[in-house]
């Protein structure tokens, strides 16, 4: 362009301007203005998530440990992993237990098998194996003698408490959003009060929520057991459960094991379903009108229409919302960490509290495995998820 | 879902409305009603439910034992930088994945969002060597190969600068944290802006970046907007990198300052209610005036993943 826009001089052969002639033209090249503009962001990402994620993995195979700087960082090869999964002295025996592990993750296997043959829905599968995994996780960190022959114990507590975490909040939050994106949905003068109500649990910080469900489940002075007692439940409770896990005013919400776990469960599924409400909200509302009326014309009650017609439309935004809620879930750490820094003892020790501590005891290279084992396992259902969405569609 | 429900369903999805409502603000409303109680009335049994005597001296509290305000400060100096730098590479990026056409636009859509998926926990250490202060060797090895030629005033050993307690700190890694989700939303923004416009400025001699200022960027406010709030939000919360980084007294953040809070008593409740309520209300305010642009945010963020 810059050639032909002074026709005063002779006309010289044809050159392709040069990259900062375009540039400084005014009309680069979609190339050359495309880079230019995603160089910042791309930049950004690289040191800021890439660079770590690179130097995590290289310490996640070198015996770095503050507390003994002298031995450096040599390199141990995958030890960390040994010593986390399976354990330093642990011979290849099948024991009663190991047996089980070891069929649970054989079943597995073949139940993935099967899927790569086509012969079984991935959903079948998913199922399946999130019990077994269940199942196998349970024996291994429930178990705490069986557990120390097996691997790291906190490790297995840690990703046993994850695992139920993740199962019970996703769950949750999804049996809790559904119902609440279509109230939202609902026309009415309340709407955007609903809204707010909806918006606020999601833009509450999650320290903040893990401090204030602290003190609404207090065992002395909370509202909620307050509530419990004013209701009868507690005196239903004490017939039910067993009498060590009540003080004065009822459940010891955040001292005993089964309580700390229905607690965080309950924080987690009140910060995290108004997410999971909005997702739906917006598949709900791109869902056209005239499918229902058609329906309605055709004799289909609310009930037919909504299982005909809502729910399987709504899929890709369940999907959407399921790949974000497992993967923060499977992060979780805020919420435990604020209401019990992981107490009573390691119940609510999730695996993201796990590397932290880690990290503060100044175990580098282990907290670096533990890491890597968190982001493995992130990758691999970001991985199921997409190629369930993009098979499926 | 029907059009005109009956009377009955009509009362119905009310009482469901206004039970959702309860639910999602009554723990805000109860730290709000605990911020109002004196200490005396907060260990008093049967609890109550009102406050006898409401008082602010809790609020006070809150400022004289602690550099609350400075805590507030740091929250909205780490939140706006970061916001500020975020939008603006999440706008240049949208703006080149919506409108251009570039090799390998696919396969950089789909790291961001893979980036997206990092855990935070994954960059503590490494960030937090990184910002400590770390050797980069190929520099440390470049400048001892240059002060053999001569170049004495170089520094032998070249390390990335101690950015622990400082602003910088939070801003670099949330800036990075919100990017991909920021990209997203200004990224399918972008796809609605009709691409005539463009060109019809282009058309009547405006050059192609001309045609981006004064075209292409005022029709995004409401976009950028948008993705502003929802990375403000975040690094509002954010707390882990918050907590390992800043921990001096005078630079953290409200969730961090909260959380190591340092009262007269062991865990004063309700001075803990009345720093959670004044963390709260700048969020409120938020949602109050902008809750269509933060849930069309969130939502199309999300239906892009």
């Amino acid at each position: 362009m810059a050639a032909h826009s002074k026709p005063s001089r002779p006309v010289a052969p044809y050159r392709k301007p040069g990259f900062w002639r375009r540039l400084r033209s005014g009309n680069p090249s979609d190339v050359q203005l495309g880079y230019l503009l995603l160089a910042p962001a791309l930049l950004t990402l690289a040191l800021v998530m890439l660079y770590p994620v690179l130097t995590v993995l290289w310490q996640a195979v070198h015996g770095e440990h503050l507390l003994r700087p002298w031995q450096g960082s040599p390199f141990v090869g995958l030890e960390h992993f040994q010593k986390m999964l399976w354990g330093r002295n642990m011979t290849w025996d099948l024991g009663h237990l190991s047996g089980l592990r070891l069929l649970a993750l054989a079943v597995v296997a073949v139940l993935w098998w099967q899927v790569s043959r086509g012969r079984l829905g991935r959903g079948v599968a998913l199922g399946w194996s999130l019990g077994l995994l269940l199942v196998f996780g349970v024996l291994m960190g429930f178990h705490p003698g069986e557990g120390g022959r097996w691997g790291d114990p906190r490790f297995w507590n840690a990703f046993n408490i994850t695992l139920i975490i993740m199962v019970v909040s996703v769950i949750g939050s999804f049996v809790v959003g559904l119902p609440l994106a279509l109230l939202a949905n609902v026309e009415s003068p309340l709407r955007w009060l609903g809204r707010v109500a909806l918006l606020l649990p999601w833009a509450m910080p999650r320290a903040f929520t893990g401090l204030t469900f602290a003190w609404l489940f207090q065992s002395d002075y909370g509202v909620v057991n307050d509530l419990l007692g004013r209701l009868g439940v507690t005196a239903l409770l004490q017939v039910l459960l067993d009498s060590q896990l009540f003080g004065n005013q009822g459940l010891l919400w955040l001292s005993r094991e089964m309580p700390a776990i229905v607690a965080v469960n309950i924080t987690l599924i009140w910060k995290t379903s108004s997410f999971v409400a909005l997702i739906l909200l917006a598949g709900l509302q791109s869902i056209d009108r005239s499918l229902y009326e058609a329906a309605t014309v055709d004799g289909a009650n609310a009930w037919q229409r909504f299982w005909r017609i809502t729910l399987p439309l709504l899929r890709p935004a369940v999907a959407v919302a399921l790949i974000f809620r497992t993967l923060t879930a499977i992060q979780t750490f805020d919420i435990p960490f604020a209401m019990t820094r992981g107490g009573p003892g390691r119940t609510l020790e999730t695996l993201g509290l796990y590397v932290y501590n880690t990290v503060t005891a100044s175990n580098i290279g282990y907290a670096a495995a533990l890491s890597v084992s968190l982001f493995v396992i992130s990758l691999l259902i970001t991985i199921f998820y997409l190629r369930w969405i993009f098979t499926d569609e | 879902m029907s059009k005109r429900p009956s009377r009955g369903n009509t009362v119905l999805l009310h009482l469901g409305l206004v039970v959702l409502i309860l639910g999602g603000i009554f723990p805000a409303v109860w730290l709000f009603l605990t911020s109002l109680k004196l200490d005396g009335e907060l260990i008093r049994l049967p609890i109550t439910y009102l406050p006898d005597r409401p008082t602010l001296l809790n609020y006070v509290a809150v400022f004289r034992d602690n550099p609350f305000g400075r805590f507030v400060l740091n929250s909205l100096v780490v939140s706006l930088g970061a916001t500020l730098i975020c939008v603006l590479f999440a706008a240049l990026a949208g703006y080149a994945l919506a409108r251009l056409r570039l090799p390998g636009r696919k396969a950089i859509m789909t790291g961001i969002v893979m980036t997206s998926m990092f855990p935070a926990l994954v960059l503590l250490v490494p960030l937090y060597r990184l910002f400590v202060g770390e050797e980069v060797g190929f520099l440390s090895a470049l400048f001892g190969y240059l002060e053999q030629l001569g170049f004495g005033f170089l520094p032998s050993v070249v390390s990335t600068p101690n950015l622990l307690n400082t602003y910088a700190a939070l801003i670099i890694p949330y800036v990075a944290l919100s990017l991909p989700i920021a990209t997203l939303i200004l990224t399918s923004f972008f796809q609605l802006i009709p691409i005539d416009l463009e060109s019809a400025a282009m058309v009547d001699g405006s050059s192609r970046t001309g045609a981006l200022f004064r075209v292409v960027a005022p029709l995004s406010a409401p976009g950028i907007v948008t993705a502003g709030i929802i990375v403000f939000v975040n690094s509002w919360n954010e707390f882990l990198l918050a907590f390992t980084f800043n921990t001096t007294l005078n630079m953290r953040t409200i969730p961090v300052g909260i959380i190591l809070y340092q009262g007269e008593f062991s865990f004063d409740w309700s001075i803990i209610s009345a720093a959670l309520t004044l963390g709260i209300v700048p969020l409120v305010v938020l949602i109050i005036f902008f809750q269509q642009r933060i849930i069309s945010g969130l939502t199309a963020g999300g239906v892009k993943g």
